[in-house]
This record gives C-alpha cells, structure tokens and sequence, in this order.
C-alpha cells in the first residue's frame, strides 16, 4: 500500500510539472499567435499595418502578466475548456480535438494492440524455433523494415499502392462523398481508407516486438526452471508459452503500457502522409500555426495519458513481480 | 551548391516495365510567391526516387463522373477536412467564400487595373471623396435585391468590428452616405489611392448578417452570396457549388458547376484531371505538363523578392553600400537557382514586368534591371569607405564585413535565393551567414526591426500602395517598437513629399509622373535589392475549358483565392457544348 500511495505521489508531481511546462514553452516560442498567421497571410503578398490590427483583435494577443495567465490556465484545464484554436479560427480546442481523437485512437490504438500481440508471439516462436528460418525470417525481416523511416516506408507504399496500381485510396479517412454516420456503409468505407495506414505502422513497428520478445525469450529459455521443465518431458508448447514466455514479456509489457500511453499522440508522420484527419495532423497545424491553445491541449492530453499508463505499469510490476516493492 | 528539396534519382531497377526516366517529384507548397516545403511535399520528392528508375510516368485519370459543364478546381486544401466557413472576413474562410461574394471593383491583380464590378462605374471628384455607382439589377442568391443599404450595412459592420476590417477600410473613410444607386465615401484625407481599397470590399447582405450577433465569430455555413455560384453540398472533404440563375451576368458564366475537393496533395492535381490549380511543382514540364496533352501552365510575376537590408542598422543605412550588393548580385542567377528559372530577374524600378510595362520609367536603363558587375560592387563598397584586401571585404573600420541574412523557415524557394546570394557574395570577400527561424519568429524579427538583411517580398499589382508600404516615412518606427509596414525602416523626405502628393492627386498624368518619379529614387537610392519575381503559379488544363488568361491575354492571374476566380469565371466557355 505504501508502495501505490508512493507511486501516486510521483505521478500527481510529475503531472503538476507537465501542466506547468505545457504552460510555459509555447509562451517561450518567438513569435506571437499574430506573427503565425500574418506569415500565413503574407504569402499573398506583403501584409499592411491594418491587418495586423485586424488580425490581432481577432486573435487576441495574450495579455496580463504571467502569473494572472497561469491561474486562468489552470482554472480553465480544471474545468475542460480550451479556449478557441488560433489555427482553425473560430472552432473551439474541445471540438477540433473530439473530432479527430476517434480517428486516431481507433487507427493508432488498434494497430499498436495487433502490433504488440502479432510481435511479441512472433518472438516467442522465433526464441523458440531459434536458428531456423523461423527465426531467421521475422527477426532480419522485422528489424530490415525498421531500419526505414516509416514515413517513407508509408509515401512508397502510397505511391506504389494508391496512386500507381489504385489498390488503395489516397487521402483521408474516408470517401469524399460519404458523410460520416454510424452505418454499415460508412464504416466499410472508413475500414478501407485505414488499411493502408494501419498495414504501414503494422510492417514499421513489429521488428521492435518481435526482437524485444524474442531476446528476452532466449534469456529465460537458458534458466534452470526452463531445462527442468524440457527434462520433466512437459510439452514443448506448454513450456515454450508457460514456462518462458510468460516469464520474458515483462519489458515488452512495459513497451506495451507507454505505447498505449501514446496513442493518443496519433502518428504525426503517417497521419499526414495519408491525409488521415487524427489527432497527429491536428498537432502538426497546432505547431505549425503558432496555435497555442491547440497545442496545450493535445500536449497535456499526451502527457496526461502517457502518465497515466505509466502508473498503472508501474502498479502492474508492483503486483507481477513484488521485487519491485522495496 | 544549393540543396534543392528532391534527392537526386537513383536509378533502382524495379520488376515492372522500365522506359525513360521520368521523375514525378511534384513538390512544395501552393502559396504564391513564395513555396515552402512541407512534410509532404519534400516527402514526395522521395517516390522519385523509385519512380526514376522507371516509366512510372503519371498520367492524369480524370474521374468520368465529371461532366462537362464541371471545372473541377484544386483550390482549397484541406488540413486535412474543411470546417464549413464562408465568412469572408475571417483569417481563414473556404476559399470559394471570395466567389460567393463580390467585391464593388474587380482589381487585376497583376497589373492593378481596375474593372467595375458591383459598382458600375466611379468617379473621384476630389482626392477626399470617392462616388461609386451600384449596378442595377444585382440580386442575392435567395432572390432579394442588393441595395446601397447593403453596402453601407457592410462598411458600418467593418466598423462595428474592427477585426473583420482586414484592409483598413475605416483608417481612410471618415463617412459614407448613399442616395439611390449613388454611394458618396468622404476620406478623412486627400487620399487618392483609397480607391482600390475601398473598391476591393466584399460586399455581404444586411438582411441576414445583421441577424448575426457577432460577424467576426460567426462562420456562415450557408452563404448567400451575390455571386456566380451558390454553395450546394459540402462535406468535410469536398464541396461544390451551382451556377446561380439569378446572376446578373448569367450570360458570361458557362461552368455550371465547381468541384472543390479537400485532396489537393500534388500528386493528386496531376492524377486526378484537375481543370485549374494553384501551386508550384518542380519540373512542371516533366510534372504537371507530361500528365495531361491538355495540361497547360502560365507563371506570371506577382511580386518582388528582394534583399531587404535595416537602414536602421550600420552599415545598410549606406546607399553605397547597398549599392554594392546590388551590382554583386545576379537577379537572373538567383531567380534560376530559386525559382528553376521560371521567373526573371526583378527590375529594380518596383514595377512588376511586363504586367507594369506601361508604368516604367522609360529613362531607366536597362528597363532597370541592374546586372551583376563585380568590378563595380567593389568599387561602391570603396565609396561607402570599404576595402577590398583581394580575398576580404573590410568594413571602414578594417574587420571582415560579414552580416547575417534572414529568411523563414520551411520557405525554400526563399532559403535557396539566400544560398545563392551567400555564394555571390562571397565572390567580392563578404562572409553571409544564414538565418532561418520559424516564420512566426521571422515575421516577428523583421516587425522589430532584429534582423540585419532579411529575403522577403514587396510590391505588387498596385504599384503605389507597394511604395507607399515599403518607403513611407509615417510608418517609421524605431527598432524595437514593432511596425509592419516599412519594416526596412527607410526614410527619406522626398519619397515622403512624393507620396503626399500622389495622395492629393486625382490626375492619372500626375499620378504617373509621380510614380516615375518613385521609380527613379528605388533604382538609385535602393532601399531594397530586388533580386527575381515571385511567381503566380497557375497551372490549368484546356481540354474541356478554354478562355483562360495566358500572357497573351494576362486578364487576370490563375490564383484560385481571392476574387480572381470571379474574372476568370466569366470568361470560360465549355469545349464541348451540348446545352441548347
């Protein structure tokens, strides 16, 4: 109990210091909100006195001084609201963000859980089949395909897939003219736009699983209580999963937990590369646009769930393995 | 010497048939003037890599579901949907909320010609007073007449919420009255150049806008618009709009319907069968032109990308100095290097050519295009108390003369022009240096005046307003108090007399004999170095469409934002007629 109460201790400090630094980086950036936009506009030609006026009353420049900025701030995180996004005047922060934290969670989410389990039980095999193709192929496999960066592992497979042999579409989360709704129609459609994407982060992120479970599986095959098992005459199957499996997922678990954590970052990369409306596009506009109040929110709601998963791993050791209660 | 955003091809053998090589490396940004990198689009430059190696040549496929009477038009991105706002005053509407609204006077943007609109016709009678005439016979989309209470609704709403009035119109006006189709505006000053600002206001019906609590918020989901074309479906990544019957030059307008979809990457303008799109592609002869017979493309200047040197910081304050950077630099080099020699070398008179042709200073040599002359750049710099050691250039003082060029961050175009002027510079023994933040801390840099010599762009269609913004001495501010106008804190008195009376001038002779003037003292006095013109990248297909502007008949640029849709619009006809 001590232990748990110690851990939460931690947690509610370290989130304070992440509220608190979420608060001031944006604000250390040069350049104002006003700056952003009057540079987005300037691509139209120079920009007039006039305009930035206008565009200031519009945006409102932070004003009052730090102190008075940081109490609002944290009046306003209590009670959910985010203000309104500079980038995507006039749309309220919560709006933008609960428009896009479906697509991502349901696309990052589900492919880091089939990422975790399709890796890690092809490391089991590849540990216990070790020195075989089976091994052979996954482990140089997967860790080949990692070695790319996966955003362009996603660009060829979106221009080799989507644009040269039309397999897949090209942009978005869906058709252009379907209109989002609950039906079987729409959410085929949605399946099909997220094929591509998932089936990219898939190939990207299984190399690490697979070597992570299979390594740590090569560790606890070589144990005593391993080998007792083989000589008792305990089925391979039973020893392999039981035995040593269950005993080398503990670092993969832990990956598992600050993955999960992450999801709700989206997958800046992909996300913009497949034109996919989640929360890693609506970060890369927040930053790109100066959009303070975009940013604070997402960011908080990263570190917030990273955080979170990462107490309830480390609650989940304290009960898996009681060394680390002292 | 200067990294261009695309890898160089390799040549990597793939299974499939090989031809010749084509790289489709369709690349950065849309923005006029100036193109940035995004993370797609140097991505993009990545598949070329594959592609080289191949004939994995692309070709448009237009969707066959688009009929004839369709112009299917890349000119709104989404980011990566659209947020349904026609409120054409906001930072960031729709871009069709321009065609659905109308300005009082059409301005070329390429020229700054004037062309009435819903004003018919204006006079000034006084450099204080403006009196334009509405068009008669002008209804809104839901059938109600555009009236002069309209017009003075929307210029009292510009009032009422300062943050719409993003042209300033109400820090020039100091009435406006109407009496029938007849709308007096009284200036605050002799200020003869208001016109085209005032002319270029989008005007918006009372009787719905004045129902609206607060115009600057509101986003307008259903427009109605005096213009062509009325919105009919939207969806987050895709809408379109109708012809509207009821428009009151209906005859001019034959494109029955528009397709604005929210996939405008560049490999989609040049796959999908896009009839008009706004955005720069690298290699467009081998891009955009090879995916289509019918695909055609025109790159108009739109403004001046120059060195904009401090004048409040030593020593750029030195007329010889800058000068000598003039004569150091090859405009003609730096556009071929920037621009991949779309653009041209700028005249260093201000005038966009050949747009302005008709308002350059016919005295200036060269149609004011200073060359590079090495021999001469050393020789100003000996002026200004310099000295040339043979491989450095010293300050008066005797230090190596180094300074640091700011550009922004993501705009490569922009970075490559700096990398060239970096090289040539170094030629005469001046070590340049390269400033590259965010563009928001770019922007606010340059406002504060923290910045030695910065790229950026100036001038444009209304050559006036260019030099009145770039030179006039009532927006100096010192450093470190931010401005946004004369941000190269130049100052000089008879510029400043020059604008003066321009302003209290009515007379279209003085006028040019005014801005010739202008153009005398920017070629001499340099208070920019004008290096290339920044391109309107208009790229357009005439297989099923034609009647579009082309340098033959430069009518109106092909930017698809603002309210140049609304010229080109009128004038397209339909290859195939298949109307009665």
């Amino acid at each position: 109990m001590r232990y748990m109460l110690r851990r939460l201790g931690w947690f509610l400090l370290t989130l304070w210091a992440a509220i608190s630094l979420n608060f001031l980086l944006p604000r250390m950036m040069p350049g104002s909100p006003a700056d952003a936009a009057i540079a987005k506009l300037s691509q139209n030609g120079p920009v007039t006195e006039e305009t930035r006026a206008a565009v200031e009353a519009q945006l409102g420049v932070p004003d009052g001084n730090l102190l008075q900025q940081y109490v609002d701030y944290l009046g306003q995180i209590l009670s959910l609201d985010f203000g309104i996004s500079y980038a995507f005047y006039p749309e309220p922060v919560s709006t933008l963000v609960a428009q896009a934290l479906p697509y991502t969670l349901i696309l990052v989410g589900l492919v880091t859980i089939a990422s975790f389990a399709i890796g890690t039980l092809l490391g089991v095999l590849a540990a216990w089949k070790r020195g075989t193709w089976l091994d052979a192929l996954p482990t140089v496999g997967g860790s080949f395909i990692n070695t790319f960066p996966y955003f362009w592992t996603a660009l060829l497979l979106l221009f080799l897939l989507g644009y040269v042999l039309h397999l897949f579409p090209t942009f978005g989360a869906y058709s252009a003219t379907t209109m989002p709704a609950l039906s079987v129609e729409f959410v085929l459609d949605a399946l099909y736009h997220a094929a591509l994407p998932a089936f990219t982060m898939l190939i990207t992120s299984l190399g690490g699983w697979i070597i992570g479970m299979r390594n740590a599986m090569i560790t606890t095959l070589g144990e005593d209580h391993v080998t007792f098992a083989e000589a008792n005459g305990i089925p391979g199957r039973t020893v392999a999963l039981k035995y040593a499996a269950r005993n080398a997922i503990l670092p993969n678990l832990t990956g598992f937990g600050m993955a999960l954590g992450g999801v709700v970052g989206g997958s800046v990369l992909v996300e913009q590369v497949f034109g996919y409306p989640g929360i890693g596009f609506l970060l890369f506009n927040a930053v790109t646009g100066q959009d303070y109040p975009l940013m604070q929110a997402i960011f908080l709601m990263i570190t917030i769930s990273v955080l979170v998963a990462n107490l309830l791993v480390d609650i989940l050791y304290g009960i898996l393995d009681p060394r680390t209660r002292r | 010497m200067t990294p261009r955003p695309l890898l160089t091809p390799g040549r990597r053998a793939l299974p499939s048939g090989c031809g010749p090589l084509e790289s489709p490396t369709p690349s950065t940004g849309r923005s006029p003037l100036r193109r940035r990198t995004l993370l797609a689009g140097s991505a993009l430059g990545l598949t070329g890599l594959v592609a080289s190696g191949c004939s994995l040549q692309i070709r448009s496929e237009p969707d066959p579901t688009i009929g004839d009477d369709t112009l299917l038009i890349a000119g709104d991105k989404g980011t990566p949907t659209f947020t349904a706002n026609f409120n054409p005053y906001q930072p960031s509407p729709r871009t069709a909320a321009t065609i659905i609204y109308e300005p009082l006077i059409w301005i070329n943007p390429l020229d700054g010609e004037l062309a009435p609109w819903l004003a018919e016709s204006w006079d000034q009678p006084d450099p204080q007073q403006i009196v334009l005439t509405l068009r008669d016979e002008v209804t809104w989309s839901d059938g109600t007449d555009l009236t002069s209470g309209d017009v003075l609704y929307t210029f009292q709403m510009l009032k009422d919420f300062p943050a719409n009035d993003t042209a300033g119109v109400w820090s020039r006006i100091d009435t406006i009255e109407a009496e029938g189709r007849e709308i007096t505006v009284t200036l605050l000053a002799a200020d003869s150049p208001a016109l085209p600002v005032i002319g270029k206001t989008l005007i918006v019906p009372e009787h719905i806008w004045s129902t609206v609590e607060d115009p600057s918020t509101w986003r307008n989901e259903e427009p109605i618009g005096s213009g062509p074309y009325t919105l009919s479906n939207f969806t987050s990544l895709q809408y379109t709009l109708d012809r509207y019957e009821g428009y009151w030059q209906r005859d001019a307008i034959d494109v029955a319907h528009l397709v604005y979809p929210a996939a405008s990457e560049e490999l989609d303008l040049v796959t999908k069968g896009y009839d008009w799109a706004y955005a720069y592609m690298s290699d467009v002869e081998n891009t955009w032109m090879a995916a289509n017979d019918d695909n055609r493309y025109w790159f108009p200047p739109g403004g001046i990308i120059g060195l904009h040197p401090n004048h409040d910081v030593e020593p750029f304050g030195n007329a010889d100095v800058r000068r000598g950077l003039a004569l150091a630099v090859d405009g003609d080099q730096v556009a071929e290097v920037a621009a991949e020699g779309y653009m041209e070398a700028a005249s260093q008179s201000g005038m966009l050519l050949p747009n302005q042709a008709d308002l350059l200073n016919p005295d200036l040599p060269d149609r004011g295009i200073i060359g590079r002359d090495v021999d001469a750049a050393v020789a100003a710099f000996e002026t200004a108390g310099f000295r040339h050691d043979g491989t450095t250039m010293l300050t008066p003082e005797g230090e190596p003369f180094t300074f640091a060029i700011s550009t922004a961050n993501g705009y490569t175009d922009w970075l490559r022009a700096a990398q060239e002027v970096q090289r040539e510079l170094a030629d005469i023994g001046i070590a340049v240096t390269i400033d590259a933040p965010q563009p928001a801390a770019y922007e606010a840099n340059l406002s504060s005046g923290d910045y030695q010599v910065a790229i950026a762009s100036s001038n444009g269609s209304d050559a006036f307003e260019g030099f009145s913004n770039l030179l006039s001495g009532e927006y100096y501010v010192p450093l470190g108090e931010n401005g946004q106008n004369n941000r190269i804190r130049y100052r000089n008195d008879e510029v400043d007399e020059l604008i003066t009376r321009y302003r209290s001038s009515v007379d279209l002779a003085e006028q040019d004999e005014i801005l010739q003037r202008l153009q005398r003292i920017f070629y001499d006095d340099i208070p920019i170095v004008a290096l290339y013109y920044g391109g309107l990248w208009g790229l357009y297909n005439e297989g099923r469409f034609t009647g579009w502007p082309t340098a033959e008949d430069p009518y109106a640029p092909l930017q698809t934002y603002q309210s140049s849709p609304l010229m080109v619009l009128s004038r397209l006809r339909r290859v195939s007629q298949e109307e009665a």
